[in-house]
């Protein structure tokens, strides 16, 4: 017969976790709220910003700046953004995985990593790849300089030649219940199809200047906007995580609970019969 | 007049006008102000801190921006703006402390390259909310 007090004992263990998961899951939920509403805001300018941006970019002349220039070359750079932290489901492996799939699927080409966040760095660090930077510990407090200064770092890559495509890859917040895995072309800037439809703009001050100027914004913009998806994303999957986690360990105490009151009464039983047996073989 | 204007204002914080269909709209450009009527050719402007401004019949309806872009392409004006206030969430006296305290800002011999074009943008941003208050 099971030991009651181990049973007991487990109780008390699924409990504590319980108690934790259901913390974790309040804690998400705050930081989600606030995450949500950072990313609803930041969206809309970033998606006008991204069609002007291919607007602009269909009718310009590609020399004018050196993040337009669309060369051969097979050099391509994964910005991967995964968490600081786990016990959020599958948030930080689906990314992985992506990454890593986009890295066994062209083979042919030289890819290096830029990896935001200790969970992408957990992974990728004991594997072959190659990682031209990283940046951990960004979850906690992110904020728009930051952005500037990646992407002015990204931009240093592009225009010295040592990688020939950007790319982004990240979680965007699709609900609180689901992330997408997002790839992304940030350099070099994918013009929009425009057709023979080539309207001359007028353009003040000059195609230059504004070109230079919106392109730093731009890629401000888009990177910021990532690592707000990727926040988002995370807080929206920990708390469904931790949701289906106090769930299962609500459902967990009930069995538990009932295997033990089974087996107290059994014992009770069983102390029952001795006793009776006891008295009936003294009274014989 | 049958041909409209459709405009979107966005800033980094939030949209603050999302496609009403107006008559005309008015851009303070890096090299003046503009005026965009319907069928404008296609054009492409920085903005200066500024009063911007659209009209709907008889209606206008003001807002002060600082910096950003717009773009003008087939009735359709997008303007991305650091910030854009309407003219009645301006406080007169926030905006003639901020005026005051750039001028102080800008008066620091010692001020330099990016410092001092911040300081003086800060200025012009605050002149720009002053002068469209007093308009009103």
């Amino acid at each position: 017969m099971p030991n009651l007090r181990d049973v007991k004992q487990r109780i008390r263990s699924v409990k504590n976790t319980e108690q934790m998961t259901k913390a974790m899951k309040l804690v998400s939920a705050s930081k989600l709220r606030k995450a949500q509403r950072a990313i609803q805001t930041a969206r809309p300018y970033a998606h006008k910003m991204r069609d002007v941006m291919n607007h602009l970019v269909a009718r310009c002349h590609k020399d004018l700046h050196p993040l337009l220039d669309h060369r051969e070359g097979n050099r391509v750079l994964l910005v991967v953004i995964t968490a600081d932290r786990g016990l959020c489901g599958g948030f930080n492996s689906n990314i992985v995985k992506m990454a890593q799939q986009l890295i066994t699927e062209n083979v042919d080409r030289d890819i290096s990593l830029f990896i935001a966040g200790k969970k992408g760095m957990d992974f990728f660090q004991n594997r072959p790849y190659r990682i031209e930077d990283k940046y951990l510990g960004w979850t906690k407090d992110f904020e728009y300089l930051k952005a500037v200064e990646i992407g002015e770092m990204l931009a240093q890559l592009f225009i010295e030649k040592k990688t020939d495509r950007i790319y982004l890859v990240y979680n965007e917040f699709k609900s609180i219940i689901q992330q997408e895995v997002i790839r992304e072309q940030l350099l070099p800037i994918v013009p929009e199809e425009v057709g023979s439809d080539l309207t001359d703009y007028i353009f003040e001050p000059d195609e230059e200047t504004i070109l230079a100027d919106l392109l730093k914004r731009y890629m401000t913009t888009q990177i910021y906007r990532a690592f707000l998806e990727s926040s988002a994303s995370e807080h929206g999957a920990r708390m469904t995580a931790m949701d289906a986690a106090s769930r299962n360990a609500k459902e967990m105490i009930g069995e538990l609970t009932l295997f033990y009151n089974r087996t107290r009464q059994a014992h009770i039983t069983k102390e029952l019969i001795e006793i009776v047996n006891g008295a009936e073989a003294l009274k014989g | 007049m049958a041909e409209k204007l459709l405009i979107t204002l966005v800033t980094p914080e939030k949209e603050v006008v999302v496609d009403p269909e107006v008559d005309q709209v008015n851009i303070p450009g890096i090299d003046g102000d503009m005026g965009i009527l319907p069928n404008h050719a296609p054009l492409f402007t920085t903005m200066r801190a500024g009063r911007f401004s659209y009209e709907k019949g008889d209606e206008v309806v003001e807002l002060v921006v600082s910096s950003g872009y717009a773009e003008v392409t087939e009735n359709r004006v997008t303007v991305l703006a650091e910030s854009a206030e309407f003219l009645h969430e301006i406080d007169h006296d926030r905006a003639e402390a901020a005026r005051v305290a750039a001028e102080k800002l800008l008066q620091k011999a010692d001020l330099e390259g990016e410092a001092f074009k911040e300081a003086q943008d800060k200025l012009f941003r605050a002149l720009a909310r002053l002068e469209t208050k007093k308009s009103d």
